[in-house]
């Protein structure tokens, strides 16, 4: 399904990256920099307007001749981005919701982790295999 | 119509293009200077009315371009000033047949010109001439911008005759049809008569007067004759006119709304009188839609009449309306192929409302929409302007990473290896520009906190591309400091390999041009501070300066440190001795995967003069903290401040303070340095002892000597002082304490004649005293311990007499014992007692003496005490007279061999190895 998936920390810089065609790795990591500024756009927009009560997830960010960029902000502004493969049409929303879902019920396991401090990159096992497994479906798939 | 005019902005529909062009040999600054005069006069009040003429001045436009006049007027070129030298009047008739030519180019828009001539004096000079103005030199030009505002006031006059023209045969003659240049062909044939034609013409027409009366200043007339156009033409499907009659209703709303302007420039226009600002309250809701003759309106921007109030109002277009006709209009552009650059070109405009709106999320998708026109074959240069331009508008929204994005785009175009020349110094300069969009600033201080947190990824490729761009540069340095900065901010996220390949191609252009610490600023401003490697290696731990001196003992020469005096201050405070050579210990390790070398490693310190003594060391791959001494030699006394280190690493040179490094917890460590003082080296005619100072010892004992002695034994420790220093000793002073005091120690230990050693004072340097310490040992001979106490009611005490012993070898006590001692006794009685003593060396001299300084020298003494006799019992037996007793001892002989006791009475008694006799 996702091509990459990014956590993002508050202060905008990256807790976890992954991405499926390792060998360009750096493309994603442009594409999901550049989408920050998507995000940090529609937060001052919802915040302004509605306060606390507001939709973690931001929708499509912006979609590019390849890959769609869907956002997903916590209430801690912690931010995820998953890109997806612009062919895959087959995805309707409410799966990428339900992804954004999964990640950030893992994402909050791993903050859980006594161990962890949060603000450094996240290394979990757990997490890493949600993320796996929403991006090993694109391997079987195509 | 192939190049778009990226800065065009909405209420460029209201100004009148006039091209500026140098005829002939004009050098260019002066050519510029004249540009800058008369581009200066960029709006002009017309005399009558309340109208103001804005003019857009171009020194260069396609011919190609002005062919689209006709569908938005303000590409039209309607004025043209020609700059020209003519230095005798022989070339005028040459000089006027250029102009004449250049003035062809344009001809079938052009509404009036202007040549001004530079450097043509007499004849031809006086004619008076409204079409040349004559100029004798590039300085003397005084009224420039007087004839530039009557050039313009006569075109003024051209186009408000024009638009009246046009304005009022409204119905009676034929219409022309006005087209773009790529429609010509696709109406040949087109019945003229039908009524889809007549309608197409009078709507496109309607337009043409819409931006006439838009260029004229007649914004109400202007929004009045689009929204018939717009009516007009949605009738009969002209889509491409329609986009421009509806851009056309956006930009004068644009003007209407935004006063200031939407291009952001800092030399905004100055508010427009003919607009009033309280023409928003006269908007009625529900008001029906006004559409107003234009011929009721007085030639006059304002009219008396109230419904043309009331259509002002109406027919501008909301704020948010303007949007939805942006979006219409260049739906209706795309449709078009040829009009690609309109449609470009509407986007941007778009965007820079949007901009102005502070709705960065619509105008991005506006220029996400730009980003895909296909403009066919685009030029290299053309694509570095579409991508830098790209980059500024994001940068206007406030997208300051897309910003960034498109504008290293930009900078990879300038060096495509299309181009036969790249560009690298502009590729570096907009390379520079994109730093900020990535949140990465060229100060190593701003890493110094903590661990980096950034788009290593991305970042690294960044720091890799301007080392690339200014090597390519031709500046070697630059590169070097960019490689520096790379290598030291992101350490921790370079693989091995990078690491390597980094240092490598360091190591490569550092043999071209050695790194420094001097700050290097860049043409434009830009100062790029020195990059210190303080990760390579990384110090840590510890860092404390330590005062030094070399002991000698026994010819093997063993470094010592020894600290003069510590005083305890709220910080640890250390002395140094001027001319002395002195250390301060740093723990390093080497973070890299293969061996570091570390050259030229030495000390930086603040204060007095201080000669540091450089180091080179190489460190193994990944060491652990590896302890390394910096040595050197203070020069004059006071104070010093150890602020931190310099080395040189692949050819970088780099200094670390230590207020800078995070693993390094003290910020520089004073150290006062005091005059100099003499040095003493110490030699003993008794072996080194193995033992080393004791833990609990205060001093730190700069050698120590042992000796195996029997109780009661005396012996003789010869030692040498030598004066190793440059100075004087001029006094001595020796004491003794004992350290280990739980044995009881009965008379001197140790005892010392130094009248002898100082009558030789005051002692020069490399000469030589011999001081002679004899050290005795007294301990207490009785068994037990309670044996004296039972003696004590009759007075009488036991001591020891000196016994020599006649062998210098260790000996094992006897375990068996044929004494009536008790088993537990037994064990006591073979016990080697251990005596330890520290001799203390006060001496001084030099100019430190004076300044109340000594050295102290310290030997310690330590004393294995074998048993010799025994007293194991005493009794007391009464004698013949009753003033006497017999006293009777009980004496063991613990060791092996044999001993004789002598009493004063002379009385020898031979006790033989573990003996025991009464």
């Amino acid at each position: 399904m996702a091509v990459c998936i990014a956590v993002i920390a508050k202060e905008n810089y990256p807790l976890y990256i992954r991405s499926v065609p390792t060998q360009n790795e750096l493309k994603f990591h442009y594409t999901v920099h550049t989408s920050l500024d998507v995000v940090e756009e529609k937060i001052s927009a919802v915040g302004k307007s509605l306060g606390d009560q507001r939709e973690l997830y931001l929708g499509l960010l912006y979609p590019t001749e390849d890959y769609k960029v869907y956002g997903y902000v916590t209430n801690s502004k912690v931010k995820f981005v998953i890109v997806v493969d612009s062919s895959n049409t087959s995805l309707r929303d409410n799966e990428i919701r339900s992804m954004f879902r999964k990640l950030h019920n893992s994402f909050t396991d791993v903050m859980c982790n006594p161990f962890h401090s949060p603000g450094n990159t996240i290394q979990s096992k757990a997490f890493d295999g949600i993320v796996s497994g929403m991006m090993v479906q694109t391997a079987s798939t195509v | 119509m192939s190049v778009p005019d990226y800065m065009q902005c909405a209420e460029d529909h209201q100004t009148v293009l006039v091209v500026v062009q140098p005829v002939g040999i004009v050098p260019e600054d002066q050519f510029f200077k004249i540009y800058k005069r008369i581009s200066s006069v960029s709006q002009v009040s017309i005399r009558d009315s309340q109208r103001l003429l804005y003019i857009r001045y171009r020194h260069h436009y396609l011919p190609e371009n002005n062919e689209w006049g006709d569908f938005q007027t303000h590409r039209k070129v309607v004025g043209l000033i020609s700059i020209t030298t003519c230095a005798s009047a022989k070339e005028w008739p040459q000089t006027a047949e250029r102009f004449h030519a250049q003035k062809e180019v344009y001809s079938s828009t052009l509404y009036d010109s202007r040549l001004l001539v530079f450097g043509l004096q007499g004849d031809i000079a006086e004619q008076q001439r409204t079409d040349v103005a004559f100029y004798p030199s590039f300085e003397d030009c005084p009224d420039v911008e007087k004839r530039v505002d009557d050039f313009v006031e006569s075109i003024f006059i051209v186009l408000e005759s024009k638009r009246l023209d046009r304005a009022t045969d409204k119905s009676g003659d034929k219409i022309p049809l006005l087209c773009v240049p790529f429609e010509k062909k696709d109406f040949v044939g087109l019945d003229t008569d039908s009524r889809h034609y007549k309608k197409r013409c009078q709507g496109r027409m309607r337009k043409h007067v819409g931006d006439l009366c838009l260029q004229a200043g007649m914004l109400q007339d202007a929004l009045v004759h689009y929204h018939m156009a717009v009516e007009l033409l949605r009738g009969v499907n002209d889509f491409l006119w329609l986009g421009a009659a509806l851009e056309g209703l956006c930009s004068a709303s644009v003007i209407f709304h935004y006063p200031g302007g939407t291009a952001g420039k800092t030399a905004g226009r100055k508010p427009s009188i003919s607009q009033p600002a309280d023409a928003g309250k006269r908007h009625r809701p529900g008001a029906q839609e006004v559409l107003i003759d234009p011929g009721a309106l007085t030639a006059n921007g304002i009219s008396a009449d109230t419904s043309t109030e009331i259509g002002r109002a109406k027919n501008c277009l909301s704020p948010e309306d303007i949007i939805e006709k942006y979006k219409e209009a260049i739906s209706y552009y795309g449709k078009y192929k040829n009009a690609g650059v309109i449609e470009l070109e509407a986007c941007v405009k778009a965007v820079r409302v949007l901009a102005i709106q502070k709705r960065a999320r619509e105008a991005s998708e506006f220029l996400q929409n730009a980003v895909y026109i296909n403009l066919g074959q685009l030029s290299e240069e053309e694509k570095i302007q579409r991508y830098s331009i790209l980059s500024e508008l994001y940068e206007r929204i406030g997208f300051h990473r897309k910003s960034a994005f498109f504008k290293r785009v930009a900078a990879m175009q300038c060096v495509a290896p299309t181009i036969p020349e790249p560009g690298w110094r502009a590729c570096y300069k907009l390379l520079l520009e994109t730093l900020p969009g990535y949140s990465l600033s060229l100060d190593p201080k701003d890493f110094s906190k903590g661990t980096h947190r950034g788009w290593a990824a991305v970042q690294m490729r960044l720091l890799h591309e301007l080392v690339y761009a200014s090597r390519r540069m031709g500046n070697p340095a630059l590169s070097v400091r960019h490689l520096s900065f790379l290598l030291q901010t992101m350490l921790d996220f370079l693989s091995d390999q990078e690491k390597k390949e980094v240092t490598q191609s360091l190591e490569n252009y550092t043999s071209k041009c050695p790194g420094g610490m001097e700050v290097i600023t860049l043409p434009d401003g830009l100062k790029l501070p020195p990059v210190a490697f303080t990760k390579l290696p990384i110090s840590g731990v510890s860092c404390r300066p330590r005062g030094l001196r070399y002991v000698n003992t026994y010819s093997c020469r063993v470094l010592y440190s020894l600290q003069l005096r510590r005083v305890d201050t709220e910080n640890t405070y250390f002395q140094w001795v001027q001319g002395d050579v002195c250390e301060v210990q740093l723990m390093v390790y080497n973070p890299m995967p293969y061996e570091l070398r570390v050259e030229n490693m030495g000390l930086l310190t603040s204060g007095v003069e201080f000669e540091s003594l450089p180091a080179a060391l190489s460190l193994p791959a990944e060491s652990g903290l590896y302890p390394v001494t910096l040595v050197g030699v203070p020069r004059t006394a006071g104070n010093i401040t150890v602020t931190g280190y310099h080395t040189s690493v692949f050819g970088v040179t780099s200094d670390c303070l230590l207020e800078g490094l995070s693993s390094v917890k003290t910020s520089g460590s004073l150290v006062e340095v005091i005059p100099s003082l003499p040095r003493l080296q110490l030699s003993t005619s008794l072996p080194r002892s193995a033992h080393t100072s004791q833990p609990t010892s205060k001093e730190e004992l700069s050698s120590s000597v042992s000796v195996q002695l029997f109780n009661g034994e005396t012996q003789q420790l010869t030692l040498t002082l030598e004066n190793i220093g440059s100075e004087d000793i001029e006094s001595l002073e020796l004491t003794s304490k004992i350290v280990s005091t739980k044995e009881k120690v009965f008379g001197e230990f140790l005892s010392w004649e130094l009248e002898d050693a100082l009558s030789r004072l005051p002692l020069k340097s490399g000469q030589a005293v011999t001081l002679t310490v004899n050290i005795k040992v007294k301990l207490d001979f009785s068994g037990q311990e309670s044996l004296l106490q039972d003696l004590n009611d009759d007075g009488l005490s036991v001591t020891g007499l000196p016994i020599s012993s006649p062998l210098r070898q260790l000996l094992k006590p006897r375990p068996e014992n044929k004494t009536f001692g008790s088993e537990s006794g037994k064990a006591e009685y073979s016990h080697i007692k251990t005596l330890e003593a520290v001799l203390n060396f006060k001496y001084s001299g030099g100019a430190g003496k004076v300044e109340g300084y000594h050295r102290e020298l310290s030997l310690g003494v330590h004393v294995d005490v074998e048993p010799s006799v025994f007293f194991t019992r005493v009794n007391t037996l009464p004698a013949t007279s009753t003033r006497q007793c017999h006293l009777l001892l009980d004496i063991f002989n613990p060791t092996e061999h044999e001993l004789s006791v002598s009493a004063e009475n002379n009385q020898d008694l031979v006790l033989h190895a573990s003996e025991c006799q009464r």
